[in-house]
Formats: C-alpha cells, sequence, structure tokens
C-alpha cells in the first residue's frame, strides 16, 4: 500500500477517534450545542476526505511522475552505455585507422622506390610464363687499315642471339646477323644459328637446325666477337675456310665424367646437308672456296656425317691446368659421287693467367673427271697471358689496375692448297678481315700479334698486328666471265700488314 | 577393446612421428644437397666458363636468364650434366 494512502488512512482513523473522543466528551454538555459541533465535525470530516481524495490524486500523479523518471533514467542508462560502447568502438576504428596510415604510407614509400632489381628481373622473367625468353649476344665494331690496299675503313656488326627456353629440357635459339661492311650501302642480315637444343637425359642432348660445324672449337666454342681473343680469325676459319662454317641436320651430343671431378669426355656426332662450294663459278676448280652454308642437298646423293670427340685428362685438384684434347671428322659429298672429307686434331690449355689453343686440319676433295685432288691443310696455334697479378716495381698502383687488364697475345696460323681462284679474292675489309689480298695466297701464312683490355669480362677493346708472310705460290685459276677458266702459275704474293682494333661486348 | 584401440593408437603415432622425422630429414638434405652443389659450382666455374671466355659472374644475369643460357652453355662444350647443375646453383646464388 502507498505510503500516502497509509497516511490518509490514518489521519481518517485518528479524526474519526477524536472526534468520537470529543462527541463523547461533549455528549453530558448540551444537544444543542452537540448538534452544532456535530455538524462541524461532520464538515471538518468531509473537508478531511476532501483534502484526502486531492492528496491521493497528488501523491498519484507525483507517483506517475517518478515512474516516468525512472524510465527516463533507465533509458539514459541505456543510451550512456551506448555511448560508452560507440566510444570503445571508435577507438578501435581509431587504432585500425592508424595502422592502415602506417600500411599505406609504407606502401607508398615502397612504390616510390620502384621495384628493386631482383624483383623486376622477376617480373620481366616471368612475364612469358613458366617459359622463358633471354637475349644474349654480342657486337662489334672495327678500324681496319691494310698497307698493302692502302686503305681504312670503319665496320659494325650487331648479333643478337635469343634463347626460348620451354622447360627444364628443351630451349630454342636463333641468332641473327646485321653487319654494316664497306662496299655496302646499307646492312646487310643474315641468321647463322637457329636450332632446338634438347636435353633427352644427363648424357645425350639432341640439336636440330641450322648450328655451328662441330669441327674443331673454333665455330662453335670461340667464333663470338667477345669470345675470340683476336679480331680476325685464324686462316683455316677465316675468309678462306677449310671446313664449312656451318650446316642444317642433327646432333647428338654429350659429356661425361670419367673420373675425378675435372677428368670428363664429350662427344658429337652429327648428319646434316653437307658441303658445297662456291656456286657462282661455272664450274668446280681445285682452290674454290666453300660456301657458308649449304641450305638445299639436291646436289648430293646422301647427307654428311662427322663427329667429334674431346677429352680432358686433368682432376681439377692436380693444379695441372685444364687441358683439352680433342679430334673431329668430315664426310660429305659435295657432288654425286665426290667426296669431300675432313679430318683435324686440337688442343686447348688452361692453367692461371695462361690460355693457349690450337689445331692443324687436313681437307680432301674428290674433283670431277679424275682430276687430282683438291687436298689443303691448315693450322694455328695461339697464346695469350694476362697480366693480372703482375706487378712492375716502376708502375704506380694506379697503373697496376689498367696493368691488370691487359692480355697480350700472339698467334701463327697458315694455309696450304695447290691453287686458289682469282674471281674469289676479296679485297674488302669487313669486320674481323684486313681485305689483304695475302690472306688468298695459296700457301698463306700469318703471325697475328694481339693485345686485348678488358673492361669487363665481357667487354674488350681489341688490338691486333697482321704480318703476312706468304710462304710459297701456286696455281691461279681465272675465270673472267668465261665458262673455264685459265690457269697460271704464280709466286708467293707479297708480304702485307694490317691493323685491326676493335671494340667488342657481349651482353 | 580398450587394449587394442590404445595399441592402434601408439602405433599411429610411432608412423607419424617417423614421417615427421623423414620430411625434416629430406629437406635437411636439399638444403645440404644445395651447399655441396654451390660448392662444387664456385670450384668449376672459374675454370670451366675460362675455357673458352672469361667466366662472366652471376651478377650480370638474373636466375631465370641463367636457366635458359646455361642450357646453351651446357651444349656447346658439352658440359657433364652434374657439373652444368653445380655451375648453375653456384651462379643463381651468387647472383
Amino acid at each position: 500500500m502507498p505510503a500516502g494512502r497509509i497516511f490518509s488512512t490514518f489521519l481518517f482513523v485518528f479524526g474519526a477517534a477524536a472526534l468520537s473522543l470529543a462527541g463523547l466528551t461533549h455528549a453530558a454538555d448540551s444537544d444543542s450545542g452537540d448538534t452544532a459541533a456535530l455538524k462541524e465535525i461532520r464538515r471538518e470530516m468531509r473537508q478531511m476526505r476532501e483534502e484526502r481524495k486531492r492528496d491521493r490524486e497528488v501523491i498519484r500523479s507525483l507517483e506517475i511522475k517518478v515512474q516516468q523518471l525512472e524510465t527516463k533514467g533507465s533509458s539514459v542508462e541505456a543510451t550512456t552505455q551506448q555511448l560508452q560502447n560507440t566510444d570503445e568502438k571508435l577507438k578501435e576504428t581509431t587504432l585500425e585507422l592508424q595502422q592502415t596510415n602506417a600500411k599505406v604510407k609504407t606502401l607508398q614509400t615502397k612504390v616510390a622506390e620502384g621495384p628493386t632489381e631482383p624483383q623486376l628481373a622477376r617480373l620481366l622473367g616471368g612475364y612469358w610464363g613458366t617459359h622463358q625468353f633471354t637475349i644474349a649476344g654480342g657486337a662489334a665494331a672495327d678500324f681496319i687499315y691494310d698497307r698493302q690496299l692502302a686503305q681504312n675503313t670503319f665496320a659494325v656488326n650487331f648479333n643478337p642471339e635469343m634463347f626460348f627456353r620451354v622447360n627444364d629440357w628443351i630451349l630454342f635459339q636463333g641468332s641473327l646477323d646485321a653487319s654494316w661492311n664497306p662496299g655496302s650501302s646499307g646492312a646487310s642480315f643474315s641468321s647463322g644459328v637457329a636450332d632446338a637444343q634438347i636435353f633427352l637425359n644427363d648424357y645425350m642432348e639432341l640439336v636440330l637446325g641450322a648450328f655451328d660445324q662441330p669441327f674443331d672449337d673454333f665455330y662453335e666454342d670461340n667464333s663470338a666477337f667477345w669470345v675470340n681473343r683476336f679480331v680476325t680469325a685464324p686462316l683455316p676459319y677465316g675468309a678462306r675456310a677449310l671446313v664449312p662454317p656451318s650446316d642444317i641436320g642433327m646432333q647428338v651430343r654429350g659429356g661425361y665424367q670419367w673420373g675425378q671431378l675435372g677428368q670428363d669426355v664429350d662427344y658429337t656426332v652429327w648428319a646434316a646437308n653437307g658441303p658445297s662450294f662456291d656456286s657462282a663459278l661455272p664450274e668446280p676448280v681445285v682452290g674454290q672456296m666453300l660456301n657458308g652454308f649449304n641450305n638445299i642437298g639436291s646436289n648430293t646423293n646422301g647427307r654428311a656425317y662427322g663427329g667429334r670427340f674431346r677429352v680432358y685428362p686433368f682432376p681439377l685438384d692436380s693444379n695441372l691446368g685444364r687441358l683439352e684434347l680433342g679430334t673431329s671428322t668430315y664426310n660429305g659429298k659435295w657432288q654425286n659421287g665426290l667426296w669431300f672429307n675432313a679430318w683435324a686434331v686440337d688442343f686447348n690449355y688452361l692453367r692461371g693467367n695462361l690460355q693457349a689453343r690450337g689445331s692443324y686440319l687436313e681437307t680432301y676433295r674428290q674433283m670431277p673427271g679424275g682430276a687430282s685432288p683438291d687436298n689443303r691443310q691448315g693450322w694455328y696455334v695461339q697464346a695469350g697471358y694476362f697480366l693480372n697479378g703482375l706487378r712492375l716495381p716502376f708502375l704506380s698502383s694506379e697503373l697496376d689496375d689498367y696493368l691488370d687488364r691487359l692480355e697480350p697475345l700472339v698467334r701463327y696460323s697458315g694455309v696450304n692448297q695447290r691453287a686458289v681462284v682469282a674471281d674469289e679474292f676479296s679485297t674488302t675489309p669487313s669486320l674481323g678481315f684486313s681485305g689483304s689480298q695475302s690472306v688468298f695466297a695459296p700457301h698463306a701464312r700469318e703471325v697475328a700479334l694481339g693485345l686485348d683490355y678488358w673492361i669487363a669480362p665481357s667487354i674488350a677493346w681489341q688490338t691486333e698486328f697482321d704480318f703476312e708472310l706468304p710462304r710459297a705460290g701456286g696455281t691461279l685459276f681465272s675465270f673472267n666471265g668465261a665458262s673455264t677458266p685459265t690457269a697460271s702459275k704464280i709466286g708467293a704474293t707479297p708480304n702485307d700488314r694490317a691493323i685491326l682494333t676493335q671494340f667488342t661486348l657481349g651482353f | 577393446m580398450a587394449k587394442l584401440r590404445k595399441t592402434i593408437m601408439v602405433r599411429l603415432l610411432a608412423i607419424m612421428l617417423v614421417v615427421l622425422s623423414a620430411g625434416n630429414v629430406f629437406a635437411a638434405d636439399n638444403e645440404q644437397e644445395q651447399r655441396e652443389q654451390f660448392k662444387e659450382g664456385a670450384r668449376l666455374w672459374p675454370v670451366y666458363c675460362a675455357q673458352c671466355h672469361n667466366a662472366r659472374p652471376g651478377s650480370e644475369f638474373s636466375p631465370e636468364q641463367w636457366d635458359s643460357i646455361l642450357m646453351h652453355m651446357r651444349t656447346l662444350p658439352n658440359l657433364p650434366a652434374k657439373d652444368a647443375r653445380a655451375i648453375l646453383t653456384y651462379l643463381k646464388l651468387s647472383h
């Protein structure tokens, strides 16, 4: 029961009791006085009832207001709690925002820096997916002076090589040769190599397509501008090569270790279109030059075949250096029923700063009509010595740095053949060729002195002094537009000198 | 039944331990093999590569480019396959 009600009830009872008591007290006085008093009491009781009623209403309204206040208070508490929750969430969000801002700043800094070299290389390398496209190769620029011809010229050659790696065991290779040589109005283009290299297992590989001749080492391993220590090729592999420099066909090759580390052996066997001789001449003659390529084999009954075998006898731990001994063979018909055969032995030696290499080869060509065979011989030997580590007492340490990069070289090469063809002589220099006529002497001899300055492992300034010292003459065939040649005896061509200087880089 | 269940659980646990240990051994073997290849490649690189040309450092090409270039370089001198792999590991890790 509400307090108000209790109080009003108590008041009513107290009033009633008081009035009753007052009535009993005045009963004895008089009756008229009693009536008036009774009326007064009734009137006061009515007044008290009305006051009690008003009090009840006030109390009720106050109760309602209290309830409303209590309700409002609950709402406020709930709102306060919500505000607290929201405040906590705001704090968490602010913290996350600060962390995100920090990450954004880090990313912005990284973007501003750009990818690192290894990252960029990986991105570019991964452009093709699991395949890999790589461009390497070389370029060279020459200045050539020949004393006999009294001419000098510049020449340029650009030789990119493209590799497309399909997977771990298939690689496609193709090269482009762009040369700007004197005597031509612009660049001339050719492609020397385009083949697939397929690794069947650890010991056997297939090569299919156009390839450098795997005869001796020079064409395959040493002919690139930045690999050859000299500007020119040795005589047997230069302007009047004794063996075709390239062919189209297939090879099976491989290598394995037969003893301790460094004691290896490798083999290459091949079949290809085979040799062909200068088709610009009306008829074949002794001394005729070989063509670089034989794209079609319609002039032969069969294909050419050959092989190369190399052995490395010294273990790496023997401190004897690395020696390679090789032998090669080439056999093919250059015309129906007419064979061309060649064989060679070669060596390659590396020990510390010393590098030496050389080879000896012979070729035999059957001539039509039972004529004497066109047999030739060629050879070269060269050596170079890096001056790295050589300390001369009179040189300052600054000059020692330049000395370390120098490699002096010497090469002796020669070719023997019975005859040469005048119509094939070229006196136009080109990259790697001085234009000297003495190179075409039947018994040509050349001493080349070289000095290489290695700016980097694959970048060099090379200078070569050639001394052409023909030993003897022979027969000179000349067509001069006729269908049959005239033959004449010639003596040794006069000696000649040439200077070639070349800047070359491998990339 | 409870004893049988316990026996099976113990055996399963033993098998799991053996398999996990083998995995760790294989991972350790691969690292060890790579280290050996790297060391052998470092010995071979200045000799084999300098046979024809000056040996070029690993920094000249990216690891992906070396994958292609070494395939070609293995072809020309007919490098033994394991030697080629060792040199490739050395060049890629010294990039």
